[in-house]
């Protein structure tokens, strides 16, 4: 899998400077195109933002009241000025204050990020123990053991996640009464929602990891390390897994995203307050400034877990060091 | 909710062909008979779906309303009185037709944007790069959501949203397949003897990207599914009154608790069309890896 | 001249026979037996959104209301037979010429920060109301005939009117006209959005967006309602306002005693609290518009009396209510909510296909397309509703009505939409019918939503009060009388012949009174309806644990 921001290092070798000159100008580009997409796209949507502004839709506002604001947010100007002023607000750090909540959206966003961030990195972790899990028992049992685990694989990948989040509400909460049905404070309430999230991207990781899995165990380097005498479930956890982690690896920024779509679901079922959350209830009352601010952040996210997932990479897999 | 197909395995169906060939593996798999089963079932129920049902899916009967399931009403009847087997079957050509065209959106600006990046020169490349960067930084489902905001609740823009959001992932892996084709011997050599570049990607290059292709349309026909069925939770998905299962489950969701039959009949559905297809997917690349 | 002048004590109690059949709730308010147990947080889930202000000045709408009836009060009480009784008032004078009233405030009043309530409060609190850059909704509608505030003494106050209203102090005792702190007022509306400052018994301490606000014992308290079981301070010490929008996980965090009360409580959810001893059930009809079906006149093909009157006559309502609200609600019978003065029981439409047909024969739709929908000169015969989940109307009667609506050749097209688009299709008139409530203490409702000023508001793309484009001359000079006069009599004649005309043109098919549905853990003791707008209150409740 190629490195996401840096041209691939097969084909032009890079000094570390350049290396990191060219990442952040991929990151400033995609941030700059992010912001750019998301202005355009929300001002195409049916609706008066102006009225976002005066309590949201059926707010009943007045025209006067409407042409006022109209006026103070420059929703008059031509669409390419306000475009600019945006652009320079954003340059500048400035997010720009909510429609409805009326409070700075570095706030809102400062509220809910560190909530997202940490369902989203929990879950990742999980997902992960449970793929490794699945993918070393399936290669180290017999048929029967692995054709369990890949079914377990295949089924928690098709999933939908409200309907898993659903019924573990019901057994786990009103049934057995072992854990909050919506969100608290500590582990217990966090417990849930990291399983919804967890489950499906498990499925997904455990099928990669385990193809991979089977062709290290093949390879000739985990020959040679049990020529030399090896444990065979130390070939299985250094050699071997070191190998099969590389796709999943590559993939973890993907799932990163894909965590963020799956937030938006998890945080609505268990109440919990959130980035997914705030970005729903900001695209359906048409807080732009809302919208833009939490797309730039999770875009920052992103490029960050790439350019760490590439820095894992290199470390995983010696071959991908440049000389 | 996922995004789609996981990449790796597919970059690897050819980049690392596996030297453990067997005769055994070629034949058909117990897991693979009963995808296949499940499949040919789902494909009747879309197209004929009153071969399987004597039911009317929209006929409501207020008076057998929340009847649990029995020899009458295999699934039991919903809020309205309707027969939620009748509307399960019904509900597969929706679901089917939302999962293919939102694989075939997908994969077909994928196949666009992945070709122009692989064979393209290296500014091109570059530039396809950055804007697979940019679809990427984007959270899938805010796509969608956006796409759905902008032009309407319904079927049809849920599809194409779906479609829409799937996309850069499929182009990536698009791009790199092509990549490797490319650089490998046979496409090098064909180069080398003076074919044009039409006729290499044509000869050469088309057919060694098309199975992973279908093995990857396969997958993202599932997950599609899963994902429609998450847009209709949110209140964007199929028009009432139809039957789709996405919108079944999260119609049925508030009554889990008195009548579970309500969203585990459609969720279950979701499940088994989504590994199906995954299972499918799966037996393509393993043959096209073993070919 | 109409001089009243109710002693504060006088009104000690007002039966609350508000809750309806399904609340045989044993503990509730019968908690005479135990004895109070000051202390403890209670934490309230509700379904309803998140407000983007805690001050109900500020816009106006019902999750509004719920919170704020906990910190803010208001000038009058409305008691369970539509009474007005004082509260932050001591007594009230209305002008001979009904132009104006003079109001005099409760004396030794404090808002929680200090400030005294006076006469100027008064003042300031209306006419902020009535300026367009607090961009309230619901109470500057409800104000439309005020036109200032004088200030005659330090305790009187005299609110001007350009017409008589006889809804007036039926509007001051809504929570959507509550009396804040000046001295709180005087700082920006974003930051009075965050902290309003009342004279009720909590105080907003802190709000977590889309989590949480918490509101906090006012130990200083000295206005309890009419009606409340005692005097002092509220027993509890916090109440923690959740924001938990799925319906199952909300009910979940109940049964599980995550939380102490839920509101939206959903029907299926009624049932099993109902045989769970650990639960109880509170519910109560709120006044004014009942939820309904209300139909666009203003164009094809509602714009025919005859059409208007199949589609409701092909409408299976009350098979729909008992199936998807498992019995758990009543048909409305009147274009008033049951707890509405003067609403009058002759809404009463029934399931009648024949006559329906017979109906869409004589008005001319007599063709039918392949697809079994009626035509007329090749126009299929089709009614728009878009559909929103801000309206309390569960999608499967929509669907049912859908259902047996075509059977008489009607095509029912729904359309889902955010609540955005749904106003958008609403200010421009883009649908044939719509599910749709107004809540107001005041048959004075029929007034905002049917009068045909309420569609002349209706420039294009902007809000109008009206959605059944009614104009007629007769109902806006009988609605205009009726708030004209204060004799109760008259007043009831005229909006009895009001809501005769709106039933006789088939305007609109009412479907069930909107509720205050409540599911409670059943050791939450001391509970009770605000009578008003039926909101609940937690002054008098304890938790008996």
């Amino acid at each position: 899998m190629t490195a996401v921001v840096a041209l691939p290092s097969a084909r032009r070798p890079l000094t570390a400077w350049r290396w990191v000159a060219t990442r952040l100008a991929g990151a400033v580009f995609v941030l700059w195109a992010v912001a750019t997409l998301t202005f355009f796209s929300i001002r195409l949507i049916p609706g008066d933002p102006a009225e976002a502004i005066l309590g949201g839709p059926g707010s009943r506002a007045t025209p006067e009241a409407l042409a006022q604001v109209r006026e103070q947010y420059g929703f008059n100007q031509p669409l390419f000025v306000q475009y600019l002023n945006e652009i320079g607000r954003l340059a500048r750090g400035d997010f720009g204050t909510s429609y409805a909540l009326k409070a700075p959206v570095t706030t809102v966003i400062l509220e809910g990020a560190g909530n997202t961030l940490i369902l989203a990195a929990v879950s990742l972790a999980v997902a992960w123990l449970i793929a490794i899990g699945l993918a070393v028992w399936a290669t180290r049992g017999g048929r029967v053991s692995r054709a369990i685990a890949t079914g377990l694989e295949i089924v928690s990948a098709a999933v939908p996640n409200f309907w898993l989040a659903t019924i573990f509400i019901l057994i786990f909460s009103i049934g057995l009464h072992w854990l909050p049905p919506v969100s608290a404070p500590g582990i217990p309430g966090l417990v849930l929602p990291v399983l919804t999230l967890a489950i499906p991207l498990a499925g997904f990781l455990g099928q990669v990891m385990r193809e991979s899995l089977l062709n290290a165990l093949d390879a000739p380097f985990t020959l040679s390390a049990r020529a030399r005498g090896e444990s065979e479930t130390g070939v299985t956890l250094k050699h071997a897994l070191r190998h099969a982690a590389l796709p999943g690896i590559s993939l973890s920024g993907w799932a990163f995203g894909s965590l963020i779509s799956g937030a938006v679901v998890v945080e609505t079922v268990f109440a919990r307050p959130g980035l997914g959350r705030s970005l729903l209830n900001a695209v359906l009352i048409r807080d732009i400034p809302v919208v833009i601010g939490v797309v730039m952040v999770v875009a920052l996210v992103y490029i960050v877990v790439t350019l760490l997932t590439d820095l894992a990479d290199r470390i995983a897999d010696p071959r991908l060091r440049n000389p | 909710m996922t995004l789609t197909a996981d990449p790796a395995t597919v970059e690897q169906s050819t980049a690392e062909r596996t030297h453990r060939v067997s005769r055994r593996r070629m034949r058909l798999r117990p897991a693979e008979l009963v995808s296949g089963i499940v499949l040919l079932f789902l494909l009747v129920a879309a197209v004929a779906p009153q071969l399987l049902t004597f039911y009317d899916p929209l006929a409501i009967q207020p008076s057998d309303a929340f009847r649990a399931p029995s020899l009458l009403h295999w699934f039991g009847t919903d809020e309205s009185g309707r027969d939620v087997y009748t509307r399960v079957i019904y509900g597969a050509r929706s679901s089917l037709l939302i999962g293919v065209f939102a694989t075939i959106i997908g994969l077909g600006l994928a196949l666009i944007l992945g070709a122009i990046a692989g064979l393209g020169s290296r500014p091109v490349d570059f530039a396809v790069n950055r804007l697979l960067e940019v679809l990427f930084a984007f959270p899938g489902l805010l796509l969608a959501l956006l796409f759905i905001t902008i032009f309407g609740v319904g079927v049809v823009t849920s599809t194409i949203a779906v479609g829409l959001a799937t996309a850069p992932g499929y182009a990536r892996i698009i791009r790199t397949q092509i990549i490797s084709t490319r650089r490998s011997g046979y496409v090098e050599a064909a180069t080398i003897l003076g074919r044009s570049r039409r006729a290499v990607f044509g000869r050469n290059i088309l057919p060694n990207v098309a199975w992973p292709l279908l093995a990857l349309a396969t997958l993202g026909i599932g997950q599609a599914i899963v994902w429609a069925s998450a847009l209709s939770f949110l209140g964007l998905g199929a028009v009432p009154p139809a039957a789709e299962w996405g919108a079944m489950l999260s119609a049925g969701r508030t009554y889990m608790t008195n009548a579970w039959w309500l969203t585990f009949f459609p969720g279950i559905f979701v499940v088994l069309s989504a590994a199906a297809a995954t299972v499918l997917g799966h037996s393509i690349q393993r043959r096209n890896r073993e070919l | 001249m109409a001089r009243k002048s109710l002693p504060i004590a006088a009104v000690a109690v007002s039966a609350l026979l508000l809750l309806s059949a399904c609340a045989s709730d044993p503990s509730g308010s019968a908690s005479a037996s135990a004895t109070p147990k000051p202390g403890g947080t209670l934490t309230y889930a509700t379904g309803d959104d998140e407000p983007p202000c805690l001050d109900p000045q500020n816009r106006g709408n019902v999750p509004q209301a719920l919170l704020a009836s906990q910190y803010l009060e208001e000038l009058f009480y409305q008691d369970a037979d539509g009474n007005i009784d004082p509260w932050l008032a001591k007594s009230y004078t209305v002008a001979p010429d009904g132009l104006s009233v003079d109001i005099v405030v409760a004396d030794n009043v404090t808002f929680s920060d200090g400030t005294p309530l006076d006469a100027n409060a008064v003042k300031v609190n209306i006419e902020r109301v009535l300026d367009p850059a607090t961009q309230s909704t619901t109470g500057r509608l409800a104000l439309a005939k005020v036109t200032g505030v004088d200030v005659i003494d330090p305790t009187t106050a005299r609110i001007n009117l350009s017409q008589p209203d006889s809804a007036l102090l039926e509007s001051l005792s809504q929570v959507w006209l509550p009396i804040e702190s000046p001295t709180a007022l005087a700082r920006p509306l974003a930051d009075n959005c965050l902290s309003p400052v009342g004279t009720g018994p909590f105080t907003v301490q802190s709000w977590v967006k889309q989590d949480s606000v918490t509101l906090v014992k006012n130990p200083d308290y000295t206005t309890p309602p009419p009606g409340a079981a005692h005097t002092g301070a509220a027993y509890l010490d916090t109440i923690v306002w959740k924001f938990i929008p799925d319906a199952t996980a909300r009910f979940a965090a109940l049964q599980s005693g995550q939380v102490d009360v839920i509101d939206t409580l959903q029907p299926e959810n009624a049932v099993a609290a109902q045989s769970d001893p650990s639960l109880a059930v509170q519910i109560a009809s709120r006044p004014g518009d009942p939820v309904a079906i209300e139909l666009n006149s203003g164009r094809a093909p509602f714009n025919d009396e005859k059409v208007r009157e199949a589609f409701i006559d092909s409408a299976d309502v009350d098979s729909a209510l008992q199936s998807v609200y498992l019995g758990t609600v009543e048909r409305a019978k009147s274009v008033l909510s049951s707890s509405t003065r003067y609403s009058v029981d002759n809404a009463n439409y029934s399931y009648d296909p024949d006559k329906a047909n017979q109906l869409l024969d004589e008005a001319g739709w007599t063709t039918k397309n392949s697809d079994g929908i009626r035509t007329k000169d090749g126009t299929p015969l089709t009614v728009v509703i878009p559909i929103a989940a801000t309206v309390p109307l569960a999608q499967a009667v929509y669907e049912q009505i859908q259902a047996t609506a075509k059977t008489v050749g009607f095509d029912v097209q729904l359309q889902p939409k955010d609540t955005a688009a749904w106003w958008t299709q609403n200010y421009n008139w883009d649908y044939d019918a719509i599910g749709i409530y107004y809540t107001k203490n005041s048959a004075d409702v029929l007034r905002i939503t049917y009068d045909s000023a309420g569609n002349n508001a209706a420039t294009v793309g902007a809000y109008h009060s009206n959605n059944t484009h009614l104009a007629d001359p007769t109902f806006d000079s009988l609605v205009e009388q009726a708030a004209a006069t204060t004799d109760d009599v008259t007043r009831a004649d005229l909006y009895k012949q009001a809501q005769q005309i709106i039933v006789d043109g088939y305007y609109t098919l009412p479907i069930y009174d909107q509720q205050t549905r409540l599911g409670l853990r059943s050791d939450v003791e001391g509970f009770r309806f605000l009578p008003s707008l039926s909101m609940p209150t937690f002054y008098d409740t304890w938790l008996n644990r």
